[in-house]
């Protein structure tokens, strides 16, 4: 689905964010990116979502070379993923559900057919009672939903998540990670960076560490969350 | 098909919303838009109404032929036949020394001055005259014709007086080539604060369209909101301009209604000048258009990906 082959990004004036980074991402799976802040995480999501290219290297979605494809044909590229930011980037001169209804209409979908899906996504993430709200009134875990919502609500099949639980406290962060996992179990790729995803997880993930610009795996295990969430408690108690 | 309908329904909604929303400001631009098109599109009514008047005057230009006091009957028909002869002559009437007398002691008699001039001339000083309508209203075969009839014998005076009104038409002429640069400077204004206008918009929207080209909009749906404000707000303002034009129109026929009456002509302004109006509809929307494409083209692409 996802394939980084020697992919090098250099930012004009800047050291190398990423340095010679292969990987394979298959469909369906599920994905930790992590690293300290500034690792590159971002970097590399920006460049699966084509909102930034390699500086060599090559990127392939779903078999097509980013690099290779005309700058008009970038967005029907990026209708295949939903983006869910840090900031959430919600535009606050509309309602919760004129936000989710964007991608529908980018994509040509209106109507009934539109307001149909726009309430099923605010139903998967527990919004549908504030269909009519304002974003600027929802709380940080509402307004990380909502975001959510508008990411899934044109059944894109990869999710790609930037730290999509970095500003909230661990109640918030469990929801949201409910729905990722959610999403996941019908077969949705996810591919979500975080600088701590030993404390957020209690199964099997692939995850993906950056350092210095430099790519190391490993698999997540439960005993590896144990350990991690014991060593929390210690520090904290 | 009707998904393409329907975007574009759901684009001109949002639009017209966002309008509404900002009357007032919708409203100043709009006022400035209708204002400038007014000002060139006045000077054309002004320019475009005197050369159909001078034409009018023009096919009115008559020569006068103004015979020797002390011409006898048998010369006057000869030149009688003569001008019946000329293939540049329309018409013409004789108005002989006596009924010329005539009509000047009848005129006169409203004013007391003239009328004790008139009579104490005593006798006829009139002559005898041709009035003569040519075929062509050309200034210049009008002055060949007069310049003929000029040299028949007998002939005291041939008038023409037809320089002013080629003065006239020449001013005219370079009246409309004034209008069509000062149309053209006007334009551009229009093209510079419309540009601006949907410039401050994209800043107000910058977040929508930055998410949108996140989301994988293409360009043209980016696009598309911004060219319908533009083009709605040269449709508003050429609505304006013409508002605008009717009622100066309407005011100007008032008054020269009056004036008209004084020298016993009907003359007045056409209150819908259908080709006009549809030329600044047209471009002021174009205008509108062309504006905000250029505006919201500079603003995606300083958005443009690395």
């Amino acid at each position: 689905m996802i394939q980084f082959d020697k992919v090098t990004k250099r930012y004009p004036g800047s050291d190398e964010i990423l340095k010679n980074i292969s990987f394979n991402i298959d469909a369906g799976e599920f994905v930790f990116l992590t690293g300290h802040s500034g690792a590159g995480k971002s970097t590399l999501l920006k460049l699966i979502a084509a909102t930034e290219r390699p500086t060599s290297g090559t990127v392939l979605i779903a078999n097509q070379n980013v690099n290779q494809l005309k700058p008009s044909a970038i967005p029907f590229l990026r209708r295949r993923f939903g983006l869910i930011f840090q900031d959430h980037k919600l535009l606050y001169d509309r309602n919760c559900f004129e936000n989710v209804i964007l991608p529908l209409r980018i994509n040509g979908i209106t109507g009934q057919e539109a307001a149909k899906r726009v309430r099923a996504a605010l139903d998967k993430v527990g919004l549908l009672n504030k269909e009519k709200a304002m974003p600027i009134t929802l709380s940080g875990g509402e307004q990380q939903r909502l975001a959510i919502a508008r990411a899934v609500v044109s059944r894109p099949s990869i999710l790609l998540a930037d730290e999509p639980t970095g500003n909230l406290d661990a109640s918030y962060a469990a929801d949201i990670m409910a729905i990722f996992y959610a999403f996941n179990q019908v077969g949705v790729t996810v591919i979500m960076s975080t600088h701590d995803a030993l404390g957020m997880s209690a199964r099997q993930n692939r995850v993906m560490h950056i350092n210095q610009g430099s790519l190391t795996e490993h698999l997540l295990k439960e005993s590896h969350v144990d350990q991690a969430l014991s060593s929390i408690e210690r520090s904290t108690s | 098909m009707n998904n393409w309908l329907n975007q574009h329904i759901q684009t001109l909604k949002l639009v017209l919303s966002r309008m509404r929303n900002n009357m007032l400001s919708t409203f100043m631009i709009c006022l400035v838009i209708g204002v400038a098109m007014c000002l060139p599109s006045l000077f054309y009514l002004a320019v475009d109404n005197l050369s159909k008047l001078t034409e009018h005057m023009q096919k009115d230009t008559e020569i006068s032929l103004f015979l020797k006091v002390d011409i006898n009957p048998d010369a006057i028909k000869k030149i009688e036949q003569q001008l019946a002869k000329n293939q540049d002559i329309q018409r013409f009437h004789l108005v002989t020394k006596e009924e010329a007398w005539q009509q000047l002691q009848v005129k006169s008699k409203s004013n007391q001055d003239v009328n004790d001039a008139v009579s104490q001339l005593g006798k006829n000083p009139l002559p005898d005259a041709f009035f003569i309508q040519a075929k062509s209203s050309d200034p210049d075969s009008l002055i060949q014709l007069k310049d003929t009839l000029q040299h028949l014998p007998n002939v005291e005076l041939a008038l023409l007086n037809t320089e002013w009104v080629k003065r006239l038409s020449s001013l005219l002429n370079l009246g409309k080539k004034l209008i069509s640069m000062i149309a053209g400077l006007l334009a551009i204004v229009l093209l510079v604060i419309i540009g601006n206008t949907v410039r401050m918009q994209i800043l107000t929207q910058k977040d929508e369209i930055e998410v949108s080209n996140l989301i994988g909009a293409t360009r043209s749906f980016i696009r598309m909101p911004f060219l319908y404000a533009g083009a709605l707000y040269g449709l508003f303002g050429g609505l304006l301009a013409v508002l605008m034009l009717v009622g100066m129109i309407q005011a100007f026929n008032l008054s020269m209604s009056q004036i008209a009456h004084l020298y016993s002509n009907d003359f007045s302004l056409t209150l819908f000048d259908a080709q006009l109006f549809l030329t600044v509809m047209m471009s002021a929307i174009g205008i509108g258009w062309v504006g905000s494409y250029i505006a919201v083209s500079r603003a995606i692409a300083s958005y443009k990906i690395n």
